[in-house]
């Protein structure tokens, strides 16, 4: 599992979980099916989207930052 | 990594069974738990009212106009039919139901035993739904409904309920999808660290390094004894680790 595909899986659970916790805020209403179903894809999409971006860029900050510690350790 | 497309495959398959499993059991909801339309009545749909508390519930017909409740109190609720002179109507049965996600989380009854076709007429109906109180709060559609005496709906009527929950937010459900969203939203701030998997670490590729021509081996994991050919030279001091 690299970075990537790692922040697009915490990204789609928190796309779905925001999308529930709106309706619990009222700033959403799930009461009938399809519309339910609609947002929760939606919301997962947009989540796992921008949990991919996130986790490829989180992903190459580390990689850049370990490679710097090894050039800079003592030989 | 010869585990890599078996392991794509596995998640492959899982997540094909899951999705068909949700598919299955979508299907298989019995009718009657699913969500349905509002039924108008062949005679003028103001004949039919349902109060809430006093507050007439088709004023709430949509999420902005919600009613504001509070599950934990108990609330009157009061449906009422007038028909003009010919007609009349047999309501056995007066019904709220409660809506998520398309099915009927809550439902109350009140049931007339020995019901009478009349033109007119009132169902009391007291409502204290604690089961959900603590789980749930948010926007719910709820539909009340006439039920005749031979199980027909002869009127319904959907209306929103935004509920409180008891303090402000002490309710399971919202408290639950916090701490998830908290685990989530951490364990995406640590993803970075999932590069490394599959991949060398470059202090391990130096160590592993074969010697170049003529210069020997330089890395500080080279301290065990050689074998083969290089059992003829002379073994470079060790230059790392506790050696000195």
């Amino acid at each position: 599992m690299s970075a990537t595909s790692h922040g697009a899986a915490c990204g789609v659970v928190i796309g779905i979980v925001f999308v529930v916790f709106l309706q619990q805020i009222s700033y959403l209403d799930l009461s009938n099916l399809v519309p339910s179903l609609v947002d929760l894809a939606v919301g997962a999409v947009v989540g796992g989207v921008l949990g991919a971006v996130i986790g490829r860029l989180l992903g190459r900050a580390y990689l850049a930052r370990h490679a710097a510690d090894a050039a800079t350790q003592p030989k | 990594m010869p585990h890599r497309p078996f392991r794509q495959r596995r998640s492959r398959l899982s997540l094909a069974a899951v999705a068909f499993v949700l598919v299955a059991l979508l299907l298989n909801v019995p009718g009657p738990a699913r969500a349905s339309g509002p039924v108008s009545p062949a005679v003028s749909a103001a004949a039919y009212t349902v109060t809430w508390n006093g507050a007439d519930v088709s004023a709430a017909g949509s999420a902005s106009s919600a009613l504001v409740i509070d599950l934990t109190q108990q609330a009157n609720l009061l449906f009422n039919w007038t028909l003009s002179a010919p007609n009349t109507a047999d309501v056995s049965d007066a019904r709220i139901q409660m809506f998520y996600f398309g099915f009927a989380v809550a439902t109350r009854d009140q049931v007339l035993t020995n019901p009478v076709a009349r033109a007119s007429g009132s169902i009391p109906l007291s409502w204290t739904p604690l089961s959900v109180a603590y789980l749930l709060e948010g926007v719910y559609r709820i539909t009340a409904s006439f039920i005749a005496a031979n199980g027909s709906t002869l009127f319904s009527e959907n209306f929103y309920v935004r509920d409180n929950a008891p303090l402000g937010i002490v309710a399971i459900l919202p408290i639950v999808l916090l701490a998830i969203m908290v685990y989530e939203v951490y364990g995406l701030a640590r993803s970075g660290r999932y590069e490394m998997i599959g991949r060398v670490p470059p202090a391990a590729t130096t160590a592993s390094a074969p010697p170049s021509t003529g210069g020997g081996p330089s890395g500080g994991g080279s301290e065990t004894s050689s074998t083969g050919s290089d059992s003829t030279r002379p073994s470079p001091p060790p230059s790392g680790g506790g050696a000195s």
